[in-house]
């Protein structure tokens, strides 16, 4: 095919070139061809190194976590209170681990543990005895007597001999006529005082305003039948 | 068009919106590689090998700047590189483009069976035409480019792209004229 060129000015051959000539489309198999060979996204090349390290610290954390040493408080009381709530949350969950009923046991009790009750809380119509049992705590021997009251808490009364052990002054409330320490941790509430170098907790989950004024009435109805003392 | 976001420095891999909006230059592309290698088989491999460099220097894409001009580079300097080191270099005069009589490096044998059809007198012209001609005027005339962007395309300055029009069109006129009288 021929065309004349009669026309030979710059703005005609711009229009011809434009409009002439003849644009050549893709082929369909070259763009699958090119979708084909485009690289595909890799993993990085720094990841496997990092799971393989954080993998073997991991494990490393796991190893060596039960030997480090455990924080523990310095302050004495503290330590006292976390053990006797963590011997009550025992109690909660898998109950005591020989429930004796006093007085019976009352006895052995003593021979086991060193603390004699001259006189204790057996129960009333608010609040029910449930068991007793000895108890090691900071490596002290001691007494864990349970109750249970109408509403389904749990009271858990622990005497261990503590000569040196002061009750903190700044957390003591007025329960009755005894202004014993009140003590939290964990979520659960502890009545802590001293009675003939005994050192008595009173612990349960009465945390709430409303609970902690009950609490302090069952503390007052332990507190005045209860006489530990030590034995040896 | 939407800005390119360029992938991370340290990989050879394109996003896929990266890839995306490279294809939708895949037509452009072919047609000019058509006028440029002359054959279809050539030019689906000059286009293969453009998109493939492409996908793997997209971290050297600048996000903003026009991403058909970076293409057409590529796949300029893509022919050049494999289709250079075929012939010797043609003497060449002071804008670049080889004498009118030189052997063009490029030009593929007009008796081969398999190189395009001239439908025109335009496009047997064209066919004729240094590379050096043939890509601005593809480039400016057809393609619509600015003149910037032929430049980088052709990595000369803006000046030499509208000396190598002028003198494509010249020649253009000569070939056309040349037909016209046969």
């Amino acid at each position: 095919m021929s065309e004349r060129f009669d026309d030979s000015s710059d703005e005609t051959l711009s229009r011809r070139l434009a409009g002439e000539l003849t644009r050549h489309t893709a082929p369909a198999r070259l763009r699958v061809a090119i979708v084909d060979a485009a690289p595909r996204p890799r993993r990085p090349v720094w990841l496997g190194p990092l799971v393989a390290a954080a993998a073997t610290a991991m494990v490393l954390i796991l190893v060596v976590l039960p030997v480090l040493p455990r924080i523990v408080p310095a302050d004495p009381m503290q330590r006292y209170v976390r053990a006797v709530v963590s011997e009550h949350s025992r109690t909660l969950m898998w109950g005591a681990r020989r429930g004796d009923v006093l007085p019976a046991a009352l006895p052995w009790l003593t021979q086991e543990t060193g603390i004699g009750l001259n006189q204790f809380f057996v129960g009333d119509e608010r609040l029910v005895l449930v068991s007793a049992e000895p108890v090691y705590l900071e490596r002290q021997r001691g007494v864990a007597i349970h109750y249970r009251d109408q509403d389904g808490h749990m009271l858990t009364y622990i005497a261990l001999p503590a000569t040196g052990l002061t009750v903190p002054d700044r957390e003591r409330v007025q329960a009755g006529r005894w202004r014993p320490a009140l003590l939290r941790d964990s979520g659960f509430a502890a009545l802590v005082w001293k009675q003939a170098e005994v050192a008595c907790f009173l612990v349960s989950d009465m945390v709430s305003s409303d609970d902690v004024e009950t609490f302090k009435e069952y503390f007052v109805r332990v507190r005045s039948t209860t006489d530990p003392v030590p034995a040896y | 068009m939407a800005p390119i976001r360029p992938i991370g420095s340290s990989a050879d891999v394109a996003d896929p919106e990266f890839q995306r909006q490279a294809l939708t230059h895949l037509d452009a592309l072919y047609n000019f590689a058509m006028y440029l290698s002359k054959r279809p088989a050539d030019a689906e491999d000059l286009v293969q090998e453009t998109y493939l460099r492409a996908f793997r220097f997209s971290h050297r894409f600048q996000p903003g700047t026009h991403l058909r001009a970076w293409l057409f580079q590529i796949l300029r300097n893509t022919f050049l590189t494999f289709y250079r080191v075929r012939e010797r270099e043609a003497p060449v005069a002071e804008d670049g483009v080889p004498e009118w009589d030189a052997p063009m490096f490029h030009d593929a044998p007009e008796d081969d069976g398999t190189a395009m059809d001239a439908h025109t007198d335009l496009e047997r012209a064209m066919r004729r035409l240094p590379e050096e001609f043939r890509t601005v005027l593809l480039l400016a005339e057809v393609e619509g480019l600015p003149l910037e962007e032929v430049a980088r395309v052709m990595a000369c300055p803006v000046g030499t792209v509208k000396s190598r029009i002028f003198r494509a069109k010249e020649r253009l006129r000569g070939l056309l004229r040349d037909y016209e009288t046969k």
